[in-house]
């Protein structure tokens, strides 16, 4: 497993041998085109993480032991909250996986299938400081995750506009972060870049089509077959040429290796659960959070959202978990469930919580779980590169809310799942307490609103003429 | 029997396509002394593609040597054979019978993605479960591909997919029918796409969709009766009359099976005229064939016959003292004069290869076993071409995104992609519609111009009224749209990625149009749209094309465009095997303005009608030529063509004679004719009284394909590969093609008949300039004259020289020349010949002369019209069935 993290450096030397580096020469550059980077004062950013299925609020610990054992090295730098409900953002007739999902981070009823009920944390706090937009050469809003289950948009994009629509495409392939954060597409035709995007992910799914037809279980004969190479060909030169990232930043790492697991349309065809091994999931999830981090260090990006894994995510998971030389568990869903297709994954955990057991997969998940979002949180503390002008880490210096869909996985009771809904938040420089577990008692809607006030943001989510109630206890 | 297989005769593969009596994958009949006709394992031309197994059938006819065949590939069990000589199992709980050879089985059915397993049981318990397997393909108790077993009074099925996973669970039943020590006749059938029907008795009894695929079919697994191949799941009955087939059945098909007639769709002629049964036959048919016509039939046909010999007859080459000795190549005058290079004279020697196979073929008794050597047919070896995907033509794309989706891009598409190039004299031929980047390129931007010019609202509203974006609205509309957009089944791999194009716009913030809009954009550059899939062939039988592939292949045959949706309906239901339904169909379709629209097409291919946009006479020979008269001239010919097909019925030989044209004043007056027409406008005008003018190749469009100087070579050439499907090899190297003008004392006709007096250009020239010695008295752009620019007197008369034919016909006027092509059977079975070739989009060869031959003959007996070729056509083996790939091609 890749135990190094990525950082610009090794970036630059090239990610699996796979690149050449660039050289760094922002020194020679005119310093206007990355006067964001210039600037001495510590920009406002915000970020969401979401991670899928949660941890059921009996599971969760008064302390960073347990399942938050991974999060104690960063304990000074959060404030874990318990006892969030997000009851109001259930709708009846849609799935708790996805209201609860949809509510973190907006504290709302999805609107539709396809759209949040209002803006999320890190929009508000964009338009708040940013009115006349994010500087140039910044990415306005950044998201992207790894996960798997697609059917609808709010199990895995956790950034929104106020009118509930997505805020930015979200990037799940590593080369498409890359590309959003260090390339522009050339455009071939008149269309605006969003289109040409979506011209391409067409693209992706003909050539993955003409790859179904020249793999080794085609169906054709040869002579067939090698038309349809052909023709994979062409279209692979068409590719080059009309979509071609021009890569304009010269401080830009090496484009990332392709990714090894199946995206799009492709990668969890019928969300009936997908075969992965913790290798490729940590391998895979390890590349997109370095790269985010970097698009942050790079003062690249200063909002958006990053997913570790959909809501109501199905995985079935193989591989043996250590943590700090320790086996914690040896995950192996579908044989552990004695199933397969849905009823084998990991998710069936959550199904069959058990308060009055040990729940020792379930645990073991959101262990591993809590691992990879340390990890992302790392990147943005550890070392020279995350350290800003006033001696403090990008994570200390920035609003970062970690949550997720449910506070319990049994679907039978609305009240319960969405109640105690795990929460975890940075000090944004200085504005929140820090280095505690709290029992909150709120709902997430006072929380959120909170933490905007604190930021300085004077709108508010939720119903606007329902009585705000403080949540004094996590002010600094 | 072990000595069974001894017996069958060795031959390579591709060859054994051919006189197996009941070719296809209808059924051996076998009469049992009850004098019951039992429909014997029809699956070992169909299902069992095992080469050895289909090779057998061909010598297998004799009655008890089937039984002997049917035990002969089964190990173990109690089953037995009876006394009457049909072979039935009777499993009395113990171990069952294992197939040799389900492999193949549980290939084929995997790449077909349907079929059929039909048989006669009798249950001697109803308390069995388990459920007790009668049949199975399966490893164990928890892996299987199918299995149908018996459940009390049910029968339960399960079926792998990749949605039921390994063990075909959940699997379904029937209704409580099963009764105690009663034969009963079962058929389950899957079609492509998942609808399974239970036949009991020839009629329905279940209907059942089971979902998924079933490429995860494990080939390894045993066909397995009367228990599990792990054992523990005995069934107690007995068990005959079993058949499978690597598709799905009709209804009436199943009656079929029920009654014991066996299923015979189609017509039995066989695929290919080869003689499957005498290697030395095949060997001649198949190569030897080939090389007499590659190498001496150029000199030695019946038309020139060096020496006196022919060639192209047994007649000739046999009779002849000493040229062909059968058995004994030393003695053959052909072996020896090849042997050393003495043959060909002036052209390249055999290859050491010819000369083996030639060898080979005098030693193994030289068979001959066809009237004459055809050029046509084998001019190029039968197996060279391997079957190709096609692609659409521009043409065939701009129908098919019109009939789809009710939106023009002709203009685009025309200007956007390449134009297709002419091969083997049409520009749809398979093999050379290759790809390039401007074609990649081209299909991408007009997928986008369709879909803005598409209502994609309304138009995914045909098949869902639901308008959100949750996997279960999308991935339905997804796959109801499929085979109306790509004319088949959905595919679950192919569902998932248009669904990942739908969840990309969704999380770039895109509405449901928008997400629908780029799905349609995906579809318009699948395969799928793009080119003609049809699922492969396995082993060396034709296979019966599947619903969805034979309504694209009528489609893409009468309208050059897709299915409507009446025929996918029908195919989707199966329907096109009901009786009479596809006649009906094709009746209908022929009544379909598309139908015109795709003759007019043919036409012009033919033709090579295009040629006339780019006609650029020389300004000094011809300083009066108007370039519009060249459109003109077009457009004669297609209207002409229009009304002798479509509106007079006419047969299509006289397309030759037929005596009216479709002029506007300048034309007439261009050829000469006085006539009472307007400007503009192009009207029927009758020709009785106008001499000479009258049929296609007294059009304009025809006339200049000799050029300003009226080639007699172009024009010849023209009538003998065209018309006459005659053959001519290209003239040897470093001789000057250049047409030779004609002067004060010598006609263009004078110049070509000493070049056919010529001793070293006769031997060709003699078979294709006369054929334009008729057209003399047209110049190069078409006008009618009595006198040529030098004033010499011009000709009409002359003789026609039918290739195979050894003397020629004088014809005495243009009108004789014409009325003798017309009723000439050469030319009329020529006109069929090319209208094959251009639905099927490859050239013809020796494999389906006997199909174009009964295709013929069928439309002949009808009326010889358009319509009668087409109705033979599209009811044709060609048609219905897909022909397997040449043994190097898999």
């Amino acid at each position: 497993m890749k135990t190094t993290p990525l950082s610009r450096r090794t970036l630059l030397r090239g990610l699996g041998g796979v690149a050449v580096g660039l050289p760094l020469m922002e020194e020679m550059l005119p310093s206007s085109l990355y006067a964001a980077k210039a600037a001495p004062e510590i920009p406002t950013r915000a970020f969401n993480v979401f991670f899928g299925l949660g941890i059921p609020a009996p599971v969760q610990p008064d302390d960073f032991s347990d399942v938050l054992e991974p999060l104690a090295p960063l304990k000074d730098q959060l404030l874990i909250l318990r006892q969030v409900n997000q009851i109001r953002c259930d709708r009846s007739g849609m799935n708790a996986h996805f209201d609860g999902a949809s509510g973190a981070f907006t504290a709302t009823p999805p609107d539709g299938e396809a759209r949040a009920g209002g803006a999320s944390l890190d929009q508000l706090v964009k338009r708040a400081h940013y009115p006349k937009g994010t500087p140039e050469g910044i990415v306005p809003t950044l998201v992207s995750g790894t996960f798997f289950r697609r059917s609808r948009v709010g199990r895995y994009v956790h950034s929104y506009n106020p009118d509930g629509t997505v805020a930015a495409t979200i990037q799940e392939r590593p080369r498409d972060l890359f590309e959003r954060v260090f390339g522009r597409v050339e455009l071939s035709g008149d269309g605006d870049e969003r289109e040409e995007r979506l011209k391409r992910s067409v693209l992706d799914s003909v050539m993955e089509q003409y790859h179904l037809y020249t793999g080794a279980n085609s169906p054709l004969g040869s002579a067939s077959k090698e038309r349809f190479k052909d023709h994979l060909d062409r279209i692979r030169e068409y590719e080059q040429r009309s979509f071609a990232v021009k890569v304009d930043d010269p401080r830009a790492p090496a484009l990332p290796p392709p990714s090894r697991l199946k995206h799009g349309g492709a990668a969890d065809p019928g969300g009936e659960g997908i075969d992965i091994t913790l290798e490729e999931l940590t391998e895979a999830w390890r590349i997109m959070a370095d790269l985010y981090a970097l698009s942050i260090q790079m003062d690249r990006t200063r909002f958006g959202s990053l997913t570790f894994l959909a809501a109501g995510e199905r995985i079935r998971l193989k591989g043996d978990y250590h943590y700090n030389g320790r086996l914690i568990h040896r995950f192996d869903d579908a044989s552990q469930l004695k199933a397969s297709g849905s009823k084998g994954c990991s998710h069936e955990w959550w199904h069959k919580f058990n308060e009055e057991k040990t729940n020792e997969q379930l645990r073991a998940h959101a262990h591993m779980k809590m691992r990879e979002v340390a990890y992302f949180l790392q990147r943005l503390h550890e070392g020279e590169d995350c350290r800003e002008a006033n001696g403090k880490s990008i994570l200390e210096n920035t609003m970062i809310t970690i949550s997720t869909e449910s506070g319990d996985g049994r679907h039978n009771d609305v009240k319960r799942e969405l109640s105690g809904v795990f929460h975890a938040i940075t000090g944004a420089n200085g504005r929140f307490k820090t280095g505690q577990v709290l029992d909150a008692n709120t709902e997430g809607l006072d929380l959120y609103n909170t933490m905007l006030s604190g930021m300085g943001v004077k709108e508010k989510l939720g119903p606007q003429d329902r009585r705000h109630e403080n949540l004094d206890s996590i002010m600094a | 029997m072990a000595g069974m297989k001894q017996n069958i005769p060795e031959m390579p593969s591709t060859l054994s396509i051919g006189s197996v009596r009941n070719s296809g994958d209808a059924s051996v009949i076998a009469v049992t002394k009850q004098g019951e006709l039992i429909n014997l394992y029809a699956m070992f031309r169909s299902a069992i593609i095992g080469l050895t197994l289909a090779c057998s059938l061909g010598s297998a006819q004799a009655d008890d040597s089937l039984v002997t065949l049917l035990t002969d590939h089964w190990k173990g069990g109690d089953h037995s054979v009876l006394e009457g000589g049909v072979g039935e199992f009777r499993f009395e709980g113990g171990n069952g019978a294992v197939y040799d050879g389900g492999d193949k089985v549980g290939e084929a059915i995997r790449d077909t993605e349907a079929f059929t397993v039909a048989f006669r049981f009798l249950t001697e318990d109803l308390e069995q479960k388990g459920p007790a397997r009668i049949f199975s393909i399966s490893k164990d108790t928890s892996h299987r591909n199918l299995t149908i077993g018996q459940e009390g009074e049910r029968i339960e099925i399960r079926l792998r997919t990749t949605k039921t996973g390994r063990n075909g669970l959940p699997g379904f039943s029937s209704g409580a029918f099963l009764k105690k020590g009663q034969w009963t006749h079962l058929v389950l059938t899957r079609r492509e796409g998942g609808k399974m029907v239970l036949f009991v008795d020839g009629k329905k009894e279940t209907e059942k969709t089971v979902p998924g695929s079933l490429r995860d079919w494990d080939p390894r697994y045993s066909l397995i009766l009367g228990d599990e191949a792990s054992g523990g799941r005995p069934w107690k009955g007995s068990l005959r009359d079993l058949v499978v087939f690597p598709r799905a059945i009709s209804d009436p098909e199943a009656m079929d099976l029920f009654r014991g007639r066996g299923i015979s769709p189609g017509k039995e002629t066989p695929l290919t005229s080869v003689s499957a049964n005498n290697p030395n036959a095949v060997l001649f048919e198949t190569r030897v064939a080939t090389i007499l016509t590659q190498h001496c039939l150029e000199c030695h046909d019946s038309a020139t016959a060096e020496g006196d010999l022919d060639l192209s007859r047994s007649l000739t080459s046999h009779t002849e003292d000493g040229v062909l000795v059968a058995g004994d190549p030393s003695a053959s005058l052909l072996w020896e004069s090849i042997e050393h290079d003495d043959m060909p004279h002036k052209r390249a020697p055999l290859s050491v290869a010819e000369k083996e196979t030639l060898r080979q073929w005098i030693e193994g008794g030289a068979a001959w076993t066809i009237d004459f050597i055809d050029p046509a047919l084998y001019s190029r070896p039968v197996a060279e071409i391997p079957s190709r995907v096609r692609r659409l033509t521009v043409t065939e794309y701009i129908n098919t995104v019109r009939d789809v989706f009710g939106v023009d891009v002709a203009g685009e598409a025309k200007t956007i992609l390449p134009a297709e190039v002419r091969a083997d004299g049409f520009s749809n031929t398979a093999y050379n519609l290759n790809v390039d980047l401007k074609h990649v390129e081209g299909f991408a931007e007009l997928a986008g111009i369709a879909v803005n010019k598409l209502d994609v609202g309304a138009f995914a509203k045909r098949f869902s009224n639901k308008r959100d974006h949750t996997d279960k609205t999308m991935i339905s509309l997804i796959e109801a749209m499929t085979p109306a957009i790509l004319r088949g089944p959905p595919v679950e791999e192919e569902t998932a990625l248009y669904r990942g194009i739908s969840t990309a716009v969704a999380s770039a913030g895109g509405d449901f149009d928008e997400a629908v809009g780029f799905v349609i954009e995906a579809m318009l550059q699948s395969p799928r749209f793009l080119y003609r899939l049809e699922k492969p062939v396995h082993g060396d039988r034709a296979r019966r094309v599947s619903d969805f592939e034979l309504a694209s292949r009528l489609s893409y045959t009468i309208w050059g465009s897709a299915p409507d949706r009446e025929l996918l309906k029908l195919a989707d239901e199966g329907g096109l095997d009901r009786e009479g339904e596809l006649e009906r169909q094709v009746a209908r379709m022929l009544k379909d303005p598309e139908a015109v629209s795709q003759s007019l097409e043919f036409c012009s291919e033919w033709l090579n009608l295009d040629r006339l946009s780019f006609l650029q006479p020389n300004r000094e020979h011809f300083p009066d030529w108007d370039p519009a008269l060249a459109a003109h001239m077009k457009e004669e010919t297609l209207r002409f063509f229009e009304a002798a097909v479509w509106e007079e019925e006419r047969p299509l030989g006289e397309l030759l004679n037929a005596r009216f044209s479709f002029l506007n004043r300048d034309l007439a007056t261009h050829y000469g004719i006085e006539a009472e027409i307007g400007e503009g406008e192009l009207v029927k005008v009758e020709l009785a009284d106008v001499p000479g003018r009258g049929g296609l190749l007294t059009q304009g469009s025809l006339l200049t394909i000799g050029g300003d100087e009226a080639s007699m070579v172009s024009r010849g050439l023209f009538v003998l590969n065209d018309l006459l499907r005659g053959v001519i090899k290209d003239p040897p190297p470093c001789v000057d093609t250049t047409p030779v003008p004609g002067s004060a004392n010598q006609t263009r006709r004078d110049i070509a008949m000493e070049r056919v007096a010529n001793r070293s250009c006769g031997g060709c020239h003699a078979k294709f300039e006369p054929l334009a010695y008729g057209l003399e008295k047209f110049d190069g752009l078409g006008s009618y004259m009595s006198r040529d620019e030098h004033g010499n007197v011009l000709r009409e008369d002359g003789e026609v020289l039918f290739p195979g034919e050894a003397a020629p016909v004088a014809f005495d006027s243009i009108e004789g020349l014409m009325d003798l092509l017309a009723e000439s059977d050469r030319v009329k079975e020529t006109i069929t010949w090319k209208i094959v070739q251009f639905a099927l989009g490859r050239p013809l060869n020796a494999s389906d002369a006997a199909a174009v031959a009964q295709i013929h003959e069928e439309a002949t007996q009808q009326g010889g019209r358009y319509r009668d070729v087409m109705a033979a056509l599209a009811t044709s083996r060609l048609i219905l069935y897909a022909a397997p790939a040449p043994a190097n091609d898999n």
